[in-house]
């Protein structure tokens, strides 16, 4: 039974909500690598939502372009969630390691980059009138992903509905804590770096002088 | 030998100069600027050049008549005084072409014709038997329809109007209502007269609108306030005027609007006003009808900014800009004068950006203290009340193109206007305007795929999607048969092929038999 491959296990826990994180975890699969290739999907589709939207949708401002709010939209997030979860699961006795946690949140990320790559494709023949269509392909990808997203938690840390809700809001809370204390690093490590530099600054006048 | 030689190179470096000078003289003594779809400022063609400035010393006639004066004394400097404007408020040109200049400091309404040579100088008024003097007048209108004069004699707190040679036929007074309360002062600064002869003043004290006379000289009310701000503070007001008992409500502060500065009438009747408080965004530039309602709202937002857009940062000096003045040009073009930096802003008659001209300075076509502005045909005329005198603007021949452009396009003649918007963008390929109009002229055309280039470069969402929609259909039209059809048969093909390999008739190499 189930004798899939990793690429048949993709669609199989996709179309399966309720029992495809189950079987993923039962069956020991998923492929780190069909993982990190969703993450980059996910920042692609990023990029796409914002520079590539139909022009009759969306104007975006062409004179300045930063890639960096993309990256961390995509790879800066994903990480910085999947080790917060891993932080929190450890506190409640959750089962997912590290890797698995990896697989199942890009694995479960699938219907929103798809729904949104195929309303940004969608924008580039519809006109303003039918933007429902686009909007209601949105919804849906995004819709499927939260339902996705909640049953693989709950699966890869064997935790119940409720324990689940509590994890995802006791993540945030620590993605927050973990953004507000790199901020506070990279603030430090400037300050730091501004003192040995005017340490150096001073000392090569005094020589030269 | 030394002193030889200094000579020599800088009569090289005046001649080069001069030289130089012959070859751009073309050029502004300020940075013609637009701003683009994102309110930023981008560098642009100058619409208007200053041609010269005209003081008290270039009106033909002016020192004849004064020194013509009994009792005059060259050396006197009350007299020398009187050859020179000295801080004029206010500048109006009738109908008949006669330029009407308010020398305040001087008690006097010069009047000149177009060429600046003299021809009336008003300051005395026969009022049945007495003479009235002017003090500190701000502001003149004369009626094109009865040809009365009118003029704010504003320190002495009262409108004369008069025949052209100074038979003041009625002064207005403070209105004796209970409406305009008693204990505010009436100091009349500007006027305008309609069609039928009511009458509006811009009092400063006043905040409710203008004063507003009928032709009898009675007392009408007040015309055309502004809105007060949609503040936070005020918005808070407002909830708890709502919960407020009637004692309590008393003892609040009041929200006032401020009242506007300056006004114009077009020939319809319609009269803008403009204000020119600095720290208000609401009612800048209204355009009212008879009924005291703004009509500008039909066709602009809120949020648009007239004058500078925030931070104007080809000035040094970033400072808000306050609208002095407006003037209706033939077109119903808006000229609006900005004290803040001595800017004119032309907008056409739907409130779209036009030209930027102007600049603070001390140059020609720079301004120290504009305070008023006319227009004639294609000449804008601006007063300055600290370099005493009024600087020309004539139309370039870019100006002239964009004028008749927008003024074809504004009339809904998009094919028309086509030719001249090419020529504006060979101008100034930062002019936004020129390719909404050339893909309106495309769109009306059918030339949906074109057009749509055209609206992306002037990255107008609304309209790209028009000409999506139109370009799409003819792509649909085209295609739409062949591809069903292809599609059709691929369909058909492969469903024969599937029953005929399940009746064992045919096998592809990739399809294995189940149990085989």
């Amino acid at each position: 039974m189930l004798d899939l491959t990793q690429n048949q296990f993709v669609k199989h826990v996709v179309m399966h909500p309720f029992e495809g994180f189950e079987d993923l975890r039962w069956k020991k699969s998923g492929s780190m690598v069909i993982a990190t290739v969703i993450v980059f999907l996910l920042f692609f589709q990023q990029l796409a939502y914002n520079r590539l939207y139909g022009f009759q949708y969306y104007v975006s401002y062409d004179k300045v372009f930063n890639i960096i709010p993309y990256i961390f939209r995509s790879f800066g997030l994903f990480l910085l969630y999947v080790v917060c979860n891993w932080a929190m699961c450890t506190l409640f006795d959750g089962e997912g390691s590290l890797k698995n946690i990896y697989i199942v949140t890009a694995y479960s990320l699938i219907p929103y980059i798809a729904g949104s790559l195929i309303g940004t494709f969608l924008s580039h023949i519809l006109i303003i009138d039918e933007q429902i269509f686009i909007e209601t392909v949105e919804i849906i990808g995004l819709a499927w992903t939260v339902v996705l997203f909640i049953s693989a938690m709950k699966a890869v840390h064997q935790f119940s509905f409720g324990k689940t809700l509590a994890l995802i809001a006791l993540t945030l809370v620590a993605m927050l804590a973990c953004v507000f204390l790199l901020v506070l690093l990279l603030t430090l490590f400037q300050q730091v770096l501004i003192f040995i530099f005017t340490i150096y600054t001073e000392l090569s006048y005094r020589l030269r002088v | 030998m030394s002193g030889f030689k200094r000579l020599l190179s800088a009569c090289g470096a005046l001649l080069i100069m001069t030289s130089l000078a012959g070859s751009v003289h073309a050029t502004e003594s300020y940075d013609p600027y637009s701003y683009d779809r994102w309110g930023d400022a981008v560098s642009s063609q100058v619409g208007y050049s200053a041609e010269k400035f005209v003081d008290g010393k270039l009106i033909n006639g002016l020192y004849d008549k004064i020194s013509g004066m009994s009792g005059f004394d060259y050396d006197d400097e009350s007299w020398k005084q009187l050859l020179q404007l000295k801080e004029p408020a206010d500048l109006f040109i009738s109908y008949d072409d006669k330029m009407y200049i308010v020398d305040k400091g001087n008690n006097r309404i010069v009047v000149t014709d177009l060429e600046f040579n003299l021809v009336n100088y008003l300051d005395q008024f026969n009022y049945n038997g007495e003479t009235l003097k002017l003090n500190a007048p701000q502001g003149v209108f004369v009626d094109q329809y009865t040809d009365y004069v009118y003029i704010c004699d504003t320190e002495n707190s009262r409108l004369i109007k008069c025949d052209y040679d100074g038979n003041v036929d009625m002064v207005f007074e403070k209105p004796k209502s209970e409406i305009y309360s008693q204990e505010l002062t009436f100091k009349p600064e500007k006027v305008v007269v309609d069609k039928a002869g009511n009458v509006y003043l811009v009092v400063g004290s006043i905040t409710k609108g203008a004063v507003m006379y009928d032709k009898t000289g009675e007392f009408l009310g007040f015309f055309g306030a502004n809105r007060v701000e949609a503040t936070a503070e005020i918005v808070m007001n407002a909830f708890w005027n709502t919960i407020a008992t009637e004692a309590q409500r008393d003892r609040m502060a009041k929200s006032t609007a401020v009242g506007f500065d300056n006004f114009d009438i077009d020939d319809s009747g319609f009269i803008y006003t403009v204000t020119e408080s600095s720290d208000v965004q609401t009612d800048t530039v209204k355009k009212v009808n008879p009924k005291g309602t703004n009509i500008l709202h039909t066709i602009i937002d809120d949020e648009t900014v007239f004058g500078d857009h925030n931070p104007a940062y080809w000035s040094i000096y970033t400072k808000q800009s306050a609208i002095v003045d407006i003037d209706i040009g033939p077109n119903g073009e808006m000229n609006l004068l900005d004290f803040a930096h001595g800017r004119v802003f032309q907008y056409d008659k739907l409130a779209n950006l036009m030209f930027v001209l102007g600049g603070s300075g001390n140059q020609l076509g720079t301004f120290l203290s504009a305070v008023a502005i006319e227009s004639h045909d294609d000449m804008i005329y601006v007063l300055d009340s600290r370099k005493n005198g009024i600087t020309l603007f004539k139309r370039t021949d870019f100006g002239e193109i964009v004028t008749n452009a927008t003024d074809l396009y504004n009339k809904g003649y998009y094919d028309e206007s086509y030719e001249p918007w090419q020529r504006v963008i060979k101008y100034d390929g930062n002019y936004r305007r020129a390719y909404i109009g050339i893909g309106n002229a495309l769109l009306g055309q059918e030339k949906y795929k074109e057009a749509m280039k055209y609206f992306k470069v002037a990255i107008s969402r609304k309209r790209y999607n028009r000409a999506f929609e139109g370009y799409r259909d003819q792509l649909m039209q085209k295609y739409l048969t062949p591809v069903v059809l292809i599609i059709v048969i691929l369909v058909v093909v492969i469903k024969v092929l599937g029953i005929l390999e399940k009746k064992g008739i045919v096998t592809f190499p990739w399809t294995r038999r189940r149990g085989a």
